[in-house]
């Protein structure tokens, strides 16, 4: 009875809401609403009046195409690609990786079906699978120079253009910070653990009850988290490969290896905090950003890329966001306490087996125009909102996390690690440290799944 | 069925407790799309907030998220994509289907027998099985990809068995042969028996055929994913790609473009529910 | 006469159907077959044969095994859940009252959606709304989402699959259901006290067919599940829902082990071959006997 009772009254309850949902509807429903910001169409103006850049007039009306693995600057990108086009007269298709397809399956079923991209954005082991394979040896371009250390080399060869460089961190709401504390937060003052466990505290004390929030994702725990054990051997790109080398041949230790057990430090600190500490494995991604901004939680563990998602839960371009390290010790002196990782996230591949030589010089033509010309300059930094990797960009990003990044880079104060690791490590791994994070494993499973993960490597 | 009337009190209860299971039954089936309905008329934020609030209680009512999918689906071209491929894929594998399980029912030979086994199996290949050697075939030797006609042609293929099958279980069980054999006396061909007697006495299963079928196609994302990378192409699950980020989903914009995926093929099963009943009284006149 | 336009017969009914279906599946799944004897890895030019190594690799992978005992035990929670609630709905929805045609569409809507929507959908429900609901009400159902904890996510999905595929089969009973007489059908009324003995005597026999029909589809497609699974769970937490068709998707192309994951999909279609050929051996009889 009680049950068909709380029926009728749902049924009744969704009656009236559909009608008053027709009835506001119809009175204010089609105008668009100005504060809306989905309706925002964000215009950055770009300076067409130099361009200096020399343009191989005989690639004109070459048809090429570009797969983005990248959703987020998928309409940028296209913006870009026209804008290429009227300079150069060569028509660059930008084509996304659709839902439910991971970016690898793309190119393969592409490659398989006799229509590869001619430009592939890919992750970085995603290029490192594909390069000698499929890839146009690309070691004579001018902007190998211009990229600096966030050249990927593959057996001595460059295979790929950096397109961005992405930094992670703990992102914090400096205005929530302050708000909570009453007092100025300069974010240089925190240099070890315990003095970020401390800060944390005095946040609890002033009534923010729960100031982390982490993401449950598998990418998120399995590559953003877990890779701090691998990428701070030394803070460098070759000591991550060598590390990794020695994992794979089972000679380093990690129940005894002093940055395994740092890291948990660290995330036991995050897990501790967490806003979701009930339940932190139902936490949602597009909450936390609203968390962050309304200033519910001061910490958001995670990367510049997440810009967007801050931008439309209400944050604004002037708002102080910005990045804290990953602090892992208690040593000032560590440069992990001080320094925010970034590495090269996204890389563009050009390809050698079925594209003409018309289609690879124009898709060589599109590279030298990303990093040479000021319009493509700027088209990267402001129309895609990314982090240049080239020295020569005098453009700087315009959001407080890319912006946060940029400085770091450029101020030495980042390292470049990038762990390149086998690419089913984030999924496998990533639901080990789930296991982890909803404290369903001890860190004794825990490090015995790396080492059973990384025995099977070859 | 009059004769519901003429039960006592107690079939009466049973009667009532059984629709009221039934209304139930049904509000529980309706969550999700009601979860739908509403959230697709708010905002991002309150549709993480609170997603089960009441319209009325919230600010930031409004067809936005309509506009805006159908702006950024490019609705209208994306409709007319999947309406071709799915009319013509569904016709196509009806009338093949229908004529193949005919011969397959009527004729008891090794082919038949061994085709209708081969399909029976079929139904149970894991897609992913099946998925890059397809593409290798199609594309990489044939190289016929990106063109409406052979994701037409797929479908059909795809469909097949399911279909053979379906009207296999219902020639098999409801055409009785005695009609055919009265139509060969008359001195119909094998070919006119087929498409005078036979095939108007399928309508319900067809019916039912068209729907399943349509339904299939008009959904399906995985199969045209492969096929068709134009974007002049793109069907309109395709074209719904742009919803979705890589960390984060567009939650509106997919509700509001779901519910207008799902309003041509909610009005097609409407207008063939009706026929599938009266399918039903013309067989039962005869 | 007959047998003289037998091969004229053959093909122009026959024929066109064969073709569409031989073309498209039955050609690249042997090719498939092909592939998993090669140590081809979805890119590299050239494949060399390599016998039976990756069989032999699906042997030594404890994960597909993992997930094939518990597409086992979601297969047998579907396919039971989903044909009682079908078959009983159906049967409600044939007897002539009022608005039965709007019931049927009703149930049928869930269908409408693709796999994939549909699980983003459902996730949403489960991770927003339900726990929406559990903080507003206290109720402890939902205090935690379901999705977070391995039992519960396994629920959610069986529970989706219910309600995605109990529509779909309850419009092939509800066309088995109409094409009963209305005698059998009168007789089949289970009001009065021997309702539940004619519904056992008289129609079950004769739905029989509808049966394994259902029967039939609701195993195949458990079996295969990927896409809700995709969706709602992606395997989530950390793994325990994960279902043999994804774990073979995964194999393929996130552990790049292609010919692995290819040889798994094939034993899979070997297992659900032999599972569902008893079935329908088994109803099938029954249908003979009625």
């Amino acid at each position: 009875m009680k049950k068909r009772n709380r029926a009728r009254i749902f049924a009744l309850g969704t009656a009236g809401v559909l009608a008053a949902g027709m009835l506001s509807g119809c009175t204010f429903g089609f105008a668009s609403d100005p504060d809306d910001p989905n309706e925002k169409e964000k215009e950055i103006p770009i300076d067409t009046s130099v361009d200096t850049f020399s343009y191989d007039s005989s690639l004109a009306g070459t048809e090429i195409t570009l797969l983005n693995s990248k959703a987020e600057i998928q309409a940028a990108l296209t913006e870009t690609a026209e804008v290429f086009e009227e300079k150069s007269g060569i028509h660059v298709e930008v084509m996304p990786v659709t839902e439910g397809d991971s970016p690898y399956t793309k190119v393969v079923s592409l490659y398989n079906s006799g229509t590869p991209p001619t430009m592939a954005i890919l992750d970085t082991t995603d290029i490192v699978a594909l390069a000698e394979e499929k890839a146009l040896d690309l070691s004579d371009q001018p902007w190998i120079e211009e990229a600096g250390e966030y050249i990927t080399k593959v057996n001595g060869k460059v295979y790929s253009l950096p397109l961005c460089v992405e930094g992670r961190g703990l992102i914090y709401n400096k205005a929530a910070i302050e708000e909570t504390l009453g007092e100025e937060f300069d974010p240089e003052s925190i240099h070890t653990l315990e003095e970020f466990q401390a800060f944390l505290d005095r946040l609890v004390d002033a009534g923010m009850e729960k100031p982390v929030s982490m993401a449950k994702e598998d990418w998120s725990l399995g590559a953003h988290h877990l890779q701090y054990v691998y990428e701070t051997y030394d803070g460098t790109a070759e000591g991550t490969q060598e590390m990794i080398g020695l994992l794979k041949d089972g000679s380093l230790e990690l129940e005894t290896y002093d940055r395994m057990s740092q890291f948990l430090d660290m995330f036991d600190v995050l897990k501790q905090y967490n806003v979701a500490a009930a339940d932190p494995l139902g936490a949602d991604y597009d909450e936390m950003a609203i968390d962050l901004v309304d200033g519910k939680t001061a910490i958001w563990f995670n990367g510049n890329w997440a810009w967007p998602n801050l931008e439309e839960a209400g944050a604004e371009e002037t708002d102080e966001y910005g990045f804290l390290p990953y602090f892992m010790n208690n040593d000032p002196d560590d440069y992990v306490n001080s320094e925010i990782q970034a590495s090269p996230s996204k890389q563009v591949m050009i390809d050698g087996q079925m594209a003409g030589e018309k289609e690879q010089e124009a898709a060589k033509e599109f590279f030298n125009w990303i990093v040479y010309s000021e319009i493509g300059q700027q088209m990267l930094v402001k129309t895609c909102s990314l982090v240049p990797p080239f020295q020569n960009n005098p453009n700087e990003p315009i959001d407080p996390l890319g912006r946060d990044i940029y400085e770091n880079i450029h101020g030495q104060t980042a390292y470049n690690s990038p762990a390149i690791v086998p690419n089913d490590h984030w999924s496998i791994l990533g639901a080990s440290m789930q296991k982890y994070l909803a404290g369903r494993c001890g860190r004794e499973e825990l490090i015995q799944d790396m080492k059973d993960y990384w025995a099977e490597q070859e | 069925m009059k004769n519901t009337e003429i039960g006592g009190t107690r079939k009466k209860v049973t009667h009532a407790a059984a629709i009221t299971a039934l209304i139930v039954i049904f509000i529980a089936y309706m969550f999700p799309f009601i979860m739908v309905l509403i959230n697709s008329l708010k905002q991002k934020r309150d549709i993480i907030k609170s997603p089960f609030s009441w319209l009325f209680t919230i600010k930031g009512l409004s067809f936005d998220n309509f506009v805006k999918a159908f702006v950024q689906m490019d609705f209208l071209n994306a409709f007319k994509n999947s309406l071709l491929v799915t009319a013509a894929a569904t016709i196509l594998v009806t009338l093949l289907a229908a004529m193949l399980a005919y011969y397959i029912v009527r004729h008891n030979n090794k082919i038949s027998n061994l085709t209708f086994a081969l399909m029976v199996a079929s139904m149970i290949i894991p897609f992913q099985a099946i998925m890059i050697p397809l593409v290798s075939i199609y594309g990489g030797t044939l190289n016929i990809l990106n063109h409406r006609v052979t994701l037409i042609f797929m479908h059909t293929g795809f469909a097949m068995a399911m279909s053979v099958f379906m009207f296999h279980g219902f020639i098999k069980g409801s055409i009785p042969i005695a009609l055919e054999e009265a139509a060969y006396i008359d001195g119909c061909t094998k070919s006119q028996t087929f498409f005078r007697i036979v095939f108007p006495l399928l309508k319900p299963i067809i019916s039912t055929m068209v729907i399943l079928n349509a339904m299939a196609f008009w959904n399906d994302f995985l199969l045209p994913s492969l096929v068709l990378t134009d974007k002049k192409l793109l069907t309109l699950p395709l074209s719904t790609y742009s919803f979705y980020g890589t960390y984060s989903a567009d939650y509106g914009t997919i509700m509001a473009g779901l519910l207008l995926c799902v309003i041509p093929i909610l009005i097609l099963y409407v207008i063939l529910q009706k026929q599938i009943i009266s399918g039903v009284v013309a067989g039962a006149v005869k | 006469m007959k047998r003289k336009n037998n091969g004229k017969d053959f093909c122009f009914f026959a024929l066109p159907g064969m073709i569409c279906f031989f073309a498209v599946v039955i050609i690249p799944f042997l090719y498939g077959v092909y592939l998993t004897l090669t140590d081809w890895n979805g890119v590299s030019k050239v494949k060399h044969l390599v016998g039976l190594e990756n069989f032999a690799g699906v042997l030594k992978d404890t994960q597909f095994w993992t997930s094939l005992l518990l597409t086992f035990k979601y297969v047998i929670a579907v396919v039971i859940l989903v044909n009682v609630i079908a078959f009983f709905l159906a049967y409600l929805l044939t007897r002539g009252m009022k608005g039965q045609n709007f019931f049927r569409a009703g149930f049928f809507t869930p269908n409408l959606i693709g796999g994939i929507v549909l699980g983003y959908i459902w996730q949403f429900v489960f991770s927003r709304v339900f726990v929406s609901i559990g903080e507003s009400t206290g109720w402890s159902l939902f205090e935690i989402s379901w999705l977070s904890q391995p039992n519960m996510a396994f629920a959610a999905l069986v529970l989706v699959t219910v309600w995605q595929l109990s529509g779909y089969m309850i419009l092939i009973y509800v066309a088995g259901f109409m094409g009963l007489s209305e005698d059998v059908m009168e007789a089949a009324s289970i009001d009065g006290a021997n309702g539940w003995v004619k519904m056992k005597n008289i129609v079950l026999p004769l739905m029989m067919s509808s049966i394994t029909i259902c029967l039939f589809l609701t195993l195949s497609r458990a079996f295969m599940v990927y896409d809700v699974n995709l969706s709602l769970t992606a395997g989530a937490p950390y793994g325990t829902t994960q279902m043999a068709a994804m774990h073979v998707y995964e194999k393929a192309f996130t552990s790049r082990q292609f010919g692995v994951g290819q040889a798994e999909a094939v034993i899979l279609f070997l297992i659900v071959a032999c599972i569902s050929g008893l079935q329908v051996y088994i109803t099938k009889k029954k249908e003979v006997e009625a």
